[in-house]
């Protein structure tokens, strides 16, 4: 079942490159992985413990690569995510675009690799197709997009080379200091590295995945990335390809590392505050309306870390939602500004004026762009404030300051966001030059479908919140253990206790 | 292109205009003279024609039988009688027939009244209620700007603070409320409002005449174009002249009906003229001044946005930026939705094929309706100069020259810089065909 | 001597005027001692007004009657007295613009073809122009040309 949703983008992605179907089948491949994650969302069993839909071959035993997959809550959101996203960017792509082929094979391949790298229990497994993913992302950027986006998708391909070689030494530090040797999630016992290699391994992990989330000051390869790229582009990396930065500090710093993760935690804590008000301060700074949209990225991933370096139960299940939130909500701008630029042809700050102008400008999308950048605000009644919230509640308990100051960011996204729409939405038009045409019915689809989610989820936060909950009670627990554990003593314990539950009551097999 | 002068007796001009400047001494018009110019200027002389008789009538209707009412709720339902008025310049019976036309109101405009929009017959308090009728509030903005910006010449201002005025006013407003002791009452705690309510009705008079004339006027010129009597610009300005000079001496008066019976407020012996009194006051106020519209100017005092000299507004049709309309409310777009109406056909098909289409049609007209606009006021001015100042083809230089410090003043009025008038007026943006 | 009317019924070239003057009762007013100095339009000059304006006044006694006293000023006043004012009042209540300089004897944007005709009770100038009262707008907006021109 989960191999579906990696099978069947890739499959439709070499269909594509073979110069087949085109545009139809994009979105019909589209639509059908996000209709199997709605699927899986119907069959979930939010009581079970554990993963879900499990399943194993051992690939090439010889390294350790097995093919494992599961699912459980948290995945499945990041999943569905992805599904919907891909089926908004392939929507927002320009139906005139060129080598349409290529471009929609490139983000199928993209999906299928990142949905792979969702459910893999293997740590090679995941490594690959987070490598998978490198090469059709790199020729989205550079074929399609602004006049810098060569320049734009090197130093993004070397910054996540480099990303790569730190996950890659993790990784092998794992399997070669750990015992038993495995890259199986399930069958890695931490406690048996010393705590400086755990220490040492979880930082080189914090490093890697913090250049992919990214968190400052890795942070240098998104505003050329996400500002010279187009917006279906955009949307995926925003969207969907950071979340994998963060999915994967979960999965393997926090979950594998609960005690390292606890002496971190404090470390941690003001590194995401520190995100969140730089991230800030530079939007505030931007003329260009994509790079203020990036900047305000980075600091909306401030706030995961400082969830999950308070890892407490609410703050952990702040922090998956947070990553959902965000991802709609980037999508969304990403998504409007791609149309402001496509239909008055810029994007600076200083030219654009009035579009709010219900005859001559583009008032429905100013419409949702206010709306997102209310969002992304943490405006109470959409989504952004329920992440946000339980962030703010989960952390402030363990981490009063950083908390502090990560609230203070939040009212500057206000800041830079009103400075965005004052001078976009509002003011008049330039009689000499606004002759924009028209935004189209379709081209609006995208934009009111995330809309639709933004809002509802804001207002029905349980149907997000739910699915998360589980793990995040499950690694708050290991986190909370461990900290108990370093403030009694550091003396023998049964590694049985720190790994959390019996690995054996873990499998639930579905199949 | 406008003709030439063959000998051009005076050295070039060194206004910023200049260009402007020799084609209103060649006889022309603000206006370049373009088929696309004409056909857009006399297609919404047209379209503004047809709601401007509901106007003359409804005003006329208010200012005779409304009267001083403190709360006319009914104010905008027209009666019969004055849909059958006989316009004065119009039909059979005209004392001076501008219009060949008929003298009661013009049938498409008793089509809108019954079926309005929707082009079905639906109860006439759905049609009101949906805004789906005649917008008197537009006509109402302009008569309050005349009230405001009295000072605009003529006799009739002085006129309405002597005594012989109150005198009038007091015989009228006595015999309105007759037999009502509550608006008696009313009247005797506040004269003044009751006075200043009469002024207010005079202006109502005033404005009613005023587009009397106009109506058939446009309407003419529409008939004459589609018999392709009308072939440029210019000749579209001189029939406007014509026109004025025409029915300058028209008498400006108002005049209460209570009870079947006349009350004379302003008698038509005072002499004052629809030239003096009506004409000149409408341009200045409506044209150059009116008021800022609240949504579209900011009101910040430090800014000095709006000028404290109200002699300095510039918010009239003459320095309007046509882009804001669309949202409901301000008077210019309640006149865009009237006209919108009343299109001709060839007009409709010239706006599909730019901008936006049908979308963006109101924006389309509003900027045709002020490239219509200059034009009468480059009749006004050139009636002005007729008037006041010399033949085009003067052979003393000296004439010219006086003519050209005219035309060179009237085009002041476009650049100053004070408040940004400059950046406001619309005068350049005209000349540009692709300005839509 | 003949009076003011007079004159004018004799003279040749004044139908126009006698008919508006008599239309709008103000021959027992013309022939009173005043005395009045009268700025009389010609017949052509009234044939420069485009079609219907006359039509118009005719038919609207008081207005009529503004225009014709606005060509009458109060006073037996020569060219050499004109000289000495810039403008007069007329009898409507509204100034006239004059400007005598040597052989240039002009009376707003009409000039005299035939100055000094005296009559019984006043003088009548001859103008080849109909004259109308100058709004109050009209000298600011000459001079706002001279005052922008000298701005530069």
């Amino acid at each position: 079942m989960l191999s579906a949703l990696i099978v069947l983008p890739i499959l439709g992605s070499l269909l594509l490159f073979l110069g087949l179907g085109g545009r139809k089948l994009a979105v019909a491949l589209a639509g059908i992985l996000l209709g199997i994650s709605l699927l899986l969302f119907a069959n979930f069993d939010l009581q079970a413990e554990g993963l879900q839909w499990v399943q194993r071959w051992d690939w090439i035993p010889a390294i350790g690569l097995s093919y494992s997959l599961g699912l459980d809550g948290f995945s499945l959101l990041m999943v569905a995510l992805n599904g919907l996203l891909t089926l908004i960017a392939v929507l927002t792509a320009e139906p005139e675009v060129k080598r349409p082929n290529l471009l929609y094979g490139c983000i199928l391949l993209m999906s299928g690799s990142v949905n792979g790298a969702f459910v893999a229990q293997n740590l090679l497994l995941f490594f690959l197709f987070y490598e998978l993913v490198l090469i059709p992302i790199y020729l989205l950027i550079s074929i399609w997009g602004s006049p810098k986006r060569d320049y734009a998708a090197i130093k993004f391909l070397i910054y996540t080379a480099v990303s790569a070689i730190f996950l890659l030494g993790a990784f092998l530090a794992i399997y070669w200091l750990g015992d038993p040797h495995s890259f199986e999630l399930l069958e890695i016992r931490i406690t048996s590295l010393s705590p400086v290699a755990q220490t040492l391994t979880l930082l080189a992990l914090i490093v890697a995945f913090g250049i992919k989330m990214p968190l400052i000051p890795f942070h240098t390869w998104l505003p050329d990335a996400y500002g010279e790229s187009s917006p279906p582009v955009a949307i995926l990396l925003g969207g969907i390809l950071s979340k994998l930065g963060t999915y994967g500090l979960f999965r393997f710093g926090l979950q594998l590392f609960p005690q390292a993760w606890a002496d971190l935690g404090g470390i941690l804590a003001w590194w995401g505050a520190i995100a969140v008000l730089s991230g800030a301060l530079a939007a505030i700074a931007q003329k260009d309306i994509k790079r203020m949209v990036a900047y305000s990225s980075i600091g909306h991933m401030g706030y995961i870390l400082l969830g999950m370096a308070a890892a407490t139960p609410i703050s952990l299940t702040g922090a998956m939602v947070q990553m959902v939130s965000h991802g709609l909500i980037l999508a969304l701008l990403f998504d409007l500004v791609g149309l402001v630029e496509r239909k008055v042809g810029t994007r600076d700050l200083n030219v654009l004026n009035g579009l709010l102008n219900p005859l001559r400008g583009l008032p429905t999308v100013s419409a949702l762009l206010i709306l997102g950048g209310m969002a992304s605000a943490g405006i109470p009644g959409l989504v952004g404030f329920v992440a946000e919230f339980l962030i703010f509640q989960g952390s402030y308990q363990d981490f009063p300051l950083p908390t502090l100051i990560s609230i203070c960011g939040t009212g500057l996204t206000a800041v830079y966001f009103v400075i965005l729409l004052n001078r976009t939405c509002f003011g008049r038009l330039d009689n000499r030059t606004a002759y924009y045409p028209r935004v189209h019915g379709w081209e609006r689809i995208p934009g009111l479908i995330l809309t639709a989610l933004i809002v509802w989820f804001g207002i029905q936060p349980m149907n997000l919140v739910k699915w998360p909950q589980p793990l995040a009670f499950t690694l708050s627990t290991q986190v909370a253990q461990a900290q108990t554990l370093i403030l009694a003593s550091a003396g023998d314990l049964a590694p049985i206790t720190l790994s959390g539950a019996d690995p054996g009551k873990r499998e639930t097999s579905r199949n | 292109m406008t003709t030439t002068l063959t000998a051009r007796k005076l050295p070039p001009s060194t206004h910023p205009f200049a260009d402007i400047v020799h084609r209103l001494e060649a006889g022309g018009s603000m206006l370049p003279d373009t088929p696309e110019n004409l056909m857009q200027i006399i297609g919404l002389y047209k379209a503004y024609a047809v709601p401007m008789d509901f106007y003359w009538r409804d005003l006329l209707y208010i200012a005779e039988q409304v009267f001083v009412d403190p709360l006319p709720f009914f104010k905008f339902i027209i009666p019969e009688e004055y849909l059958k008025l006989a316009n004065h310049y119009a039909g059979d019976n005209a004392d001076l027939r501008i219009w060949r036309g008929q003298a009661t109101a013009h049938p498409e405009l008793l089509e809108f009244m019954e079926k309005g929009e929707l082009k079905r017959k639906l109860p006439r308090i759905l049609h009101h209620l949906w805004h789906d009728r005649i917008n008197m509030e537009f006509a109402e903005e302009c008569m309050r700007a005349m009230l405001w910006h009295r000072d605009m010449g003529g006799l009739l201002d002085p006129y309405m603070d002597s005594e012989e005025y109150k005198q009038n006013a007091d015989r009228a407003i006595r015999a309105y409320c007759q037999g009502n002791p509550l608006l008696m009452g009313l009247y005797k705690l506040f004269p003044d409002m009751f006075l200043e309510l009469c002024r207010q009705a005079t202006m109502y008079s005033v404005l009613g005449l005023f587009w009397e004339v106009m109506a058939p006027v446009f309407f003419e010129m529409s008939d004459l174009y589609d018999e392709g009597k009308i072939t440029s610009v210019p000749e579209a300005m001189n029939f406007l002249v014509n026109g004025i000079f025409a029915i300058a001496g028209r008498p400006i008066y108002h005049r209460v009906r209570i009870r079947g019976e006349w009350y004379d407020i302003v008698p038509k012996s005072k002499g004052f003229t629809w030239l003096y009194e009506a004409a000149f006051p409408y341009v200045e106020a409506v044209f150059y001044r009116t008021s800022p519209f609240r949504g579209t100017k900011s009101y910040n005092a430090q800014a000095n946005e709006v000028p404290t000299n109200q002699l300095d507004f510039h918010y009239g049709i003459l320095y309007a930026d046509k882009f804001p309309v669309g949202t409901a409310g301000i008077p210019p777009t309640l006149l865009h939705q009237d006209m919108y109406h009343f299109l001709p056909q060839y007009l409709v098909e010239y706006y599909r094929k730019h901008c936006r289409g049908e979308e963006d049609m109101l924006i389309q007209l509003g900027v045709s309706f002020q490239r219509s606009m200059y034009n009468v006021t480059s009749a006004v001015i050139q009636a002005g100069r007729a008037a006041f100042l010399y033949p085009l083809d003067d052979p003393n230089p000296r004439h010219l020259m006086m003519n050209r410090r005219y035309f060179e003043g009237q085009l002041n009025r476009f650049t100053r810089p004070e408040y940004g008038i400059r950046e406001a007026a619309r005068l350049a943006y005209i000349q540009d065909q692709n300005y839509r | 001597m003949p009076d003011i009317v007079d004159i004018a019924v004799s003279a040749e070239g004044f139908s126009t005027l006698v008919t508006a003057v008599k239309a709008a009762n103000l021959v027992d007013t013309l022939k009173s001692p005043g005395p009045f100095t009268v700025f009389a339009p010609t017949d052509a000059a009234f044939a420069k007004l485009p079609p219907g304006t006359i039509t118009t006044l005719v038919q609207n006694i008081p207005q009529l009657t503004r225009i014709l006293c606005y060509h009458v000023v109060p006073g037996r006043l020569k060219k050499a007295d004109l000289a000495k004012y810039q403008s007069v009042g007329s009898v409507e209540g509204s100034p006239i613009d004059l400007l005598i300089e040597g052989d240039v004897f002009e009376v707003n944007n009409a000039t005299v073809i035939q100055a000094d005709i005296e009559a019984d009770n006043g003088i009548i100038h001859v103008i080849d122009t109909v004259i109308l009262m100058r709004p109050h707008w009209f000298w600011p907006i000459m001079n706002s040309a001279l005052a922008a021109s000298a701005r530069g």
